[in-house]
């Protein structure tokens, strides 16, 4: 049994925020005296900071996007080093291996990838297995689909449709289901440039509205915890909050989760035709329960945006920085890849950076209001500690909004925001709230029973340099990080639900494949074995 | 004196450990071939690593040049499965694709009914300097000969066509072939042009790669890569995702830097650079030879991969055939798995080898 003695613990899924011990016992948090065991090794960890190990639930990490991603830009590193991210300046620190390393060393130990490709499932599984040190799981993206249009084109009906989300989730080994620009980059296919709430989809008659609609429903019929997780349409246009407000509505009250909704927070006000929607949004959010966010920080520096919205990414593709792109039309959604620098001193990078610290600091709930940076897109994920800090101290905001230029701080709510975030509310946003959201109940808190994923951090004034490495962390109750370095290389699981569904949807993904494709869809289908060791896959059990 | 190894007894023998000792004594071995699937290059990138070798593939100069323009200005592929239910005009591009990929023009133009697609046009074919390719009688198709010209300038000509680039108008019947063929990529709803990178110069990629982003500011334009041989975009891409870095990557210096030129297999066994090779051909060779001249270790799924010369040969079994194998699938555009057709337990697989060649790099014996 290990013992971390004296430190202040903050766990708000139990309210506390105290001094005290934490025990861990072969892998899980336990009592103190446990079994009539007692700890046979202490650390004492007096004046440092105690907290469950982090939840990311929304980090593009793995998969055939990200990969060409990486081939598009092996140069990303350096170019993010050089403008100070705390990154190695190699192609490899954009690698897998290093991927798990940095994310332990901050803390962190449960990592979503949220945009798992079904027909590349295997490719985007293996990647994940190769990330050492944190449990992960992955998104399957739905909604711009030939066989989901043709569903819904069909009426195929509620059982058929789920069916088949069930069918996915069972191929890809996935934690739940993403839609992104739900229509969207199918229209795309058919030279659409725009794509609205209640636009039809070439070919198919199916709006946006009601692709969303459907696969909300499928998901929770199935009993997926995690709920539908959604790219709205209109993604990055001034005047875009209004679209992400009718999405809300349109949920009529059922669970959904908003994927980096920073990226929607636009009004359409001042003398640019750019303000921030973040007060009007937050406010739509604040009533509407059934809603959860995760927000897409942006912060000033080299990234590369990609996603499935391809729309999006070729309307974008003019702004990239370097200058190259690319937008690849596969099955499905497609990717589209544009590298981008955001600026301190441009007006609208400023005002994006601004909304969505704004969103975190307005919100009423934070349970529901997320910490992420959609990494790569709004920023690497490295700059996670900067973006605490921002939240924890309004004097470091000042200092930013300082560099910002004078128009962008006469459109934001920012510089009048005084709220500070404690230490129990960055551990909502980054543990407690992630993993409740996920459906991970054995994690984001230190109760008993509990996986024994801890960080411990020194309090610092700093709290970017405080956050950037924890003195201590441990993965299943192993110690994995020691002042700020990795010192033992573990490998994680990989969550799945397993809903079952109706064979006949089998038959029918056959016909489909072989009549559209000529092939199986048994070719893309994750073994359970792809990590090559055994337990690599967890059942993450549905709601009933 | 060469070590022939059979199958099922590959932990009973000192094959192992004679590999293992000519890798580890060598100043700097080259894991070469890579006829391999995923798991197995996984492994060859780890053996690499604590090499400190270069891993480079028997197609890496195709593999490095698709690479490179990628890095260099990006791209605007499409999968298969996108082309053949929804373009109305694919362009093949020289005689590599048809090389490539005998049953192209049938995976392509199917007798059965696509999915919904942009556009009423009928769907067709061109074949752009081609030679006397075959075509089905059911797709109809503009053939564009070479004539006199080399595929970069009757490429080039194309390119000036589809930019509608005001230069001087070649009064000839080719240039009229050339303008009606931009009009009608101009007025397609999804043209592609289909290409084969190991097959085509550096120039000729490019025009095309430009073709296609020019024809994007007015419609949706893609073009269709056939993949390398053996597998050879799948052991790229993990070998990105691994290192953040193609194929000719070395790690000597303890970081991994690529270089197509500099870490090229042969290039640098031919040179004196590298002193130890570790070849691997468990999927087909496509006629790839093996590079001489230095202390060898083959892997090799038929009988006739080795050589009595070899220092060590080690016999393992063929992805896809002994074994289930994760492999580059153009039908998905990624890797897919291929079950295996003769499952055979005997031959150990390409990652089995590696790893425990890798497990011994650290023992003594390996190192004296």
């Amino acid at each position: 049994m290990i013992r971390l003695k004296g430190g202040r613990v903050i766990d708000p899924v139990h309210g506390r925020d105290a001094t005290g011990d934490v025990f861990i016992d072969n892998g899980r948090i336990a009592a103190a005296g446990a079994n009539g065991r007692k700890a046979d090794q202490t650390y004492d960890v007096t004046g440092k900071i105690v907290m469950a190990g982090a939840v990311d639930i929304h980090s593009h990490i793995g998969g055939s996007n990200v990969t060409m991603a990486r081939l598009l830009m092996p140069e990303l590193p350096a170019l993010a080093a050089k403008g100070g991210a705390k990154i190695a300046p190699t192609p490899a620190a954009w690698g897998a291996f290093a991927t798990g390393i940095r994310y332990a060393e901050m803390g962190y130990t449960t990592v979503i990838e949220p945009a798992m490709i079904p027909t590349h499932a295997i490719e985007a599984q293996r990647e994940l297995s190769r990330i050492p040190i944190i449990d992960v799981g992955g998104l399957a993206i739905l909604g711009n689909d030939d066989f989901t249009l043709g569903l819904l084109r069909d009426g195929a009906g509620k059982t058929a449709l789920e069916d088949y989300v069930a069918w996915t989730l069972a191929h890809t080994k996935c934690l739940g289901i993403k839609v992104i620009n739900a229509g969207g980059s199918a229209a795309f296919k058919f030279n659409a440039r725009s794509f609205g709430l209640d636009e039809m989809v070439p070919g198919y008659g199916v709006t946006s509205r009601a692709i969303v609609q459907a696969l909300q429903y499928a998901v929770t019929g199935l009993g997926v915890p995690h709920p539908l997780h959604v790219h709205c349409n209109n993604l990055g246009l001034a005047g875009n909050v209004d679209t992400a407000v009718a999405t809300i509505e349109a949920a009529e009250g059922l669970p959904i989760h908003f994927a980096h909704i920073q990226f929607y927070g636009y009004g359409s006000e001042g003398p640019d035709g750019l303000s921030s929607g973040a007060a009007r949004l937050i406010e739509a959010i604040n009533a509407h329960k059934n809603v959860s966010v995760d927000i897409g920080q942006v912060m000033f520096g080299q990234t590369i945006t990609l996603s499935g919205d391809i729309l999006r990414q070729f309307d974008g593709r003019g702004a990239a920085k370097p200058k190259k792109w690319m937008i690849n039309q596969g099955d499905g959604n497609g990717t589209g890849i544009v590298p981008y620098k955001y600026r301190a001193k441009n007006f609208v990078n400023a005002v994006q950076w601004a909304i969505g610290l704004e969103i975190m600091l307005l919100a009423e709930d934070l349970w529901r209001v997320l910490f992420s940076t959609d990494h790569p897109n709004g920023s690497l994920f490295v700059r996670y500690p900067e973006i605490v800090h921002l939240l924890m101290d309004k004097a470091e905001r000042a200092r930013w909004l300082e560099q910002v230029p004078e128009a962008s701080r006469q459109v934001l709510n920012l510089p009048g925001i005084t709220r500070e975030l404690t230490f129990s509310e960055v551990a909502i946003i980054t543990r407690g709230g992630p993993a409740r959201l996920l459906g991970l109940t054995d994690r984001g808190h230190l109760g008993t029973g509990a996986v024994a994923d801890v960080s411990v951090y020194s309090e610092q004034a700093d709290k970017t340099a405080m956050f950037a490495h924890a003195d201590l962390v441990f993965k299943d109750g192993e110690l994995v990080v020691r002042d700020g370095e990795v010192v033992n290389v573990t490998w994680g699981r990989a969550f799945q639900v397993a809903p079952g569904f109706d064979a006949a949807i089998e038959r029918r993904l056959d016909r489909f494949y072989d009549r559209y494709y000529d092939l199986n869809p048994s070719i893309f289908d994750v073994p359970a074995d792809i990590a090559g060791r055994p337990e690599r896959f967890a059942t993450v059990p549905c709601l009933t | 004196m060469a070590v022939q190894v059979k199958r099922a007894k590959l932990a009973g023998d000192g094959a192992l450990e004679r590999a293992s000792a000519l890798l580890g004594r060598a100043r700097l071995a080259v894991i070469g071939g890579l006829l391999t699937d995923i798991a197995g290059a996984e492994a060859a990138l780890a053996l690499a690593e604590k090499l400190g070798g270069v891993i480079d593939h028997a197609a890496g100069e195709g593999l490095c040049r698709a690479s490179r323009i990628m890095r260099e200005t990006g791209g605007c592929p499409a999968s298969m499965g996108e082309v053949r239910n929804r373009a109305d005009i694919v362009v093949l591009v020289g005689d590599g694709p048809l090389k490539r990929e005998p049953g192209l023009l049938t995976a392509l133009f199917p007798k059965k009914e696509g999915l919904p697609r942009p556009g009423n046009n009928s769907r067709g074919l061109v074949l752009l300097g081609c030679g006397e390719a075959e075509v089905p009688a059911h797709i109809p198709v503009t053939r564009i000969g070479l004539g006199n010209l080399d595929l970069a300038t009757l490429v080039a000509r194309l390119s000036a066509a589809v930019h509608q680039h005001q230069a001087q108008v070649l009064d000839d019947d080719l240039a009229t072939t050339l303008q009606g063929l931009a009009e009608r990529l101009r007025a397609g709803a999804f043209p592609v042009f289909v290409i084969s990178y190991c097959d085509l110069d550096d120039q000729v990629l490019r025009t095309v790669l430009d073709m296609v982003r020019q024809l994007c500011v007015t419609t949706r334009a893609a073009n269709l890569s056939v993949p390398a041989p053996g597998n050879g975009d799948g052991v790229n891409l993990c070998s990105v995702w691994t290192c953040g870095l193609p194929v000719r990557t070395s790690f000597a210096s303890g970081l991994p830097e690529h270089d197509a030129r500099m870490y090229g297999a042969r290039r640098l066994i031919e040179s004196g650079e590298a002193d130890a090779l570790l070849w691997v051909e468990a999927l087909p060779t496509f006629g790839v030879e093996r590079p001489q001249g230095v202390p060898t270790v083959v892997l090799s799924s038929t009988g006739n991969g080795a050589t009595a010369a070899d220092d060590v040969a080690i016999e393992v079994g063929c992805p896809g055939v002994d074994h289930d194998a994760e492999l580059y699938l153009w039908s998905i555009a990624g890797i897919g798995m291929v079950k295996a057709t003769r499952p055979n337990g005997g031959a150990p697989t390409v990652a089995e080898v590696l790893g425990r060649i890798t497990e011994r790099l650290g023992s003594p014996e390996a190192r004296a």
